[in-house]
């Protein structure tokens, strides 16, 4: 087996007294899709604030490639390859495409001038491999739907060096069409073999579209993990429920 | 499933419908309206050779500190001690030029006097922006705070060092200083040496007349020349519109906000400090209560020139739109003697309000109406 790109080893993160990861132990193989699901108040975000730099461990350790690292900002972590997409996008809405793709990382001449035609042209490019052919690059973002902004937010990663995608729950508040895009979207970057995804999500049906191995997080705790093959379908949803049995939540729901 | 994509929907634009998407587009048409109507009204007055200098004064004073608190707007700011910083530095410079250098280190010359009291305006903008992005509170308050502090500061001093809040009959610093006459003297006497040659330009005894504009136009060119090459072309343009935008994605980008922010407060000083020199040296005078509201002139001609209140959004070149139509209006009563000087206010007023909601039309244009 190859090595992980990225390996995570008893995790811990604690806000004073209340213990948000409590040991998580994670492993992310380029080429794959690691689908993280779990509850709101699973622990979720501060897993992936904490890959992504914002916030720093109580305890545990991260592994790169093999080598121990600590991020002390979200640019150690950029800079370790690890590329998050927040569900925010980061897009400013009233500026162009080009201007938010290379937004804090412009290209530039002489006296910071911007080299804008190079500029478009990248944008350009980057956008049609992940698949949306977006003809106008100085269009603002505020045209842009909800899933084109998705492709926006991770072409940008990628282009600046994310060997790590990790993908904050990007089908939410997308249509269905859009869903199935982003989807598409994912498909593409997993099938380059370089890079790592994580794909954080709510939605069983989505993370098994695309996804080749599962973490399962339930107050702060790893409570099931495995690769696709390894996990029956009820399984996972048993899973995706917290760890409850769906009959059980059926039966609570029918006594309301 | 069909060949069409979503990109297929957004059709790419015609050559003018990108014009009319343009920022400054509204306060161009708005200035060329103004324009002709006053050359009507005025019987062409207000555009033979003094009326065009008169015209150009006011405009350029306007357009000056406009530029920086547009260039702040952008960023989603508000300086509100615009008007007392022109106060305050126009009585630090007059005052070092008639008492002296402070701490005894002797006479003043208009460079030492200036640059000594950019020194210190550019310290007080860099404080207003140091404590506006530590503390996180509207800098609509902070500045508040110095619109009374700073006005306040130049009264007290020209008491305690003047005896009196005025200084007026310093000496004539331009025919002795170079420095003192690139700030406050003529320049562009070529366009009025080549209209006289042309036969134009002539008073009454049918010698040239008008011999120059006022230095403070070369400013306001520079000035919005810089920042519209800035704003438009450069890196940093782009960290002041996407500060303004939405200054969490910028900041996650690696867009460094603050910097950014306190920059421009020292640019909107900056600003203030030249429009308060321009005056100091063309008039040789100075008095404490210069400056007056000019914040609140500044910030309504950044809005009637396409600048966004909730920042993000607007246009260096708009903005110099913006300060032609309101200093043609300002001025407009010298030349049409039966208005009354009051309906500028009027007429101020109702456009800013025009502007805002075109703004928030075109804002939402721009967004595709989300």
């Amino acid at each position: 087996m190859a090595t992980p790109y990225l390996c995570v080893e008893k995790l811990v993160k604690k806000f004073g007294p209340f213990t948000a990861l409590g040991g998580v132990d994670l492993e992310v193989y380029p080429g794959e899709v690691h689908a993280l699901l779990g509850d709101n108040g699973a622990g979720k975000s501060t897993l992936i604030k904490t890959l992504a730099g914002v916030h720093q461990p109580t305890s545990g350790q991260i592994y790169i490639e093999g080598n121990p690292v600590t991020f002390r900002s979200p640019r150690d972590a950029s800079a370790a390859g690890i590329g998050t997409v927040y569900q925010d996008l980061a897009l400013n809405q009233l500026m162009s495409v080009t201007r938010n793709f290379f937004m804090g990382r412009e290209l530039k001449s002489s006296f910071g001038r911007l080299r804008m035609n190079e500029m478009n042209q990248i944008a350009h490019d980057e956008m049609l491999k992940i698949g949306i052919d977006f003809s106008d690059p100085t269009q603002t973002v505020g045209t842009m739907s909800g899933g084109q902004r998705q492709t926006l937010a991770i072409a940008r990663a990628i282009y600046f060096g994310a060997r790590v995608l990790i993908l904050d729950e990007p089908t939410s508040a997308l249509g269905q069409k859009q869903q199935m895009g982003v989807l598409k979207t994912i498909k593409r970057v997993r099938k380059r073999g370089d890079i790592a995804v994580i794909f954080i999500t709510h939605n069983e049906i989505h993370s098994q579209l695309v996804a080749d191995r599962y973490t399962f997080l339930a107050l702060g705790q790893v409570i099931g993990a495995g690769t696709k093959e390894s996990l029956a379908h009820d399984e996972i949803r048993r899973l995706m429920a917290g760890g409850a049995e769906m009959r059980d939540l059926e039966q609570e729901l029918a006594e309301v | 499933m069909s060949d069409r994509s979503e990109s297929d929907r957004l059709v790419k634009e015609s050559r003018f419908e990108r014009l009319i998407r343009r920022p400054e587009i509204g306060s161009f048409i708005v200035m060329i309206v103004i324009i002709v109507a006053l050359a009507f009204a005025s019987d062409f007055k207000a555009f033979n050779a003094l009326g065009l200098k008169n015209n150009i004064a006011i405009i350029a004073q306007y357009g000056i500190i406009a530029t920086g608190a547009a260039a702040l707007m952008i960023a989603g700011e508000f300086d509100l001690s615009i008007g007392s910083m022109i106060g305050f530095a126009g009585m630090s410079m007059a005052m070092m030029l008639k008492w002296g250098l402070p701490f005894g280190l002797g006479e003043a010359t208009p460079m030492s006097a200036f640059f000594l009291t950019l020194i210190m305006t550019l310290g007080i903008g860099w404080l207003i922006g140091t404590i506006v992005v530590r503390s996180g509170l509207s800098s609509f308050i902070v500045t508040l705070a110095f619109l009374f502090l700073m006005r306040g500061v130049t009264e007290v001093s020209f008491r305690v060092i003047n005896k009196s809040t005025q200084i007026s009959g310093l000496q004539d610093f331009k025919e002795t200083s170079w420095f003192a006459d690139i700030l406050g003297g003529r320049v562009f006497g070529w366009f009025y040496d080549i209209w006289f040659a042309l036969g134009g330009n002539l008073n009454r005894r049918g010698e040239q007349w008008v011999d120059g504009f006022d230095a403070r136009f070369m400013w306001w060119l520079i000035i919005v020349g810089v920042a519209w090459f800035i704003m438009g072309r450069t890196q940093l343009g782009n960290w002041i519109y996407a500060t303004g935008d939405d200054k969490e994605a910028a900041r996650a980008n690696g867009v460094p906000i603050d910097r950014v922010k306190v920059g421009l407060f020292m640019f909107t000083a900056f600003c203030a400090t030249m429009f308060a020199a321009c005056q100091v040296f063309d008039t040789n005078t100075s008095d404490a209560a210069k400056g007056n509201l000019m914040e609140l002139f500044a910030i309504a001609i950044a809005v009637v020139g396409g600048t966004l209140m909730t920042g993000g959004f607007g246009s260096i070149i708009g903005v110099a739109f913006g300060a032609i139509t309101v200093g043609l209006v300002a001025n407009a009563v010298f030349f049409i003697p039966s208005i009354d000087g009051a309906w500028f206010r009027v007429f101020l007023g109702a456009i800013l309000l025009a502007a805002v909601f075109a703004n928030e039309r075109i804002r939402k244009r721009i967004t595709g109406g989300i």
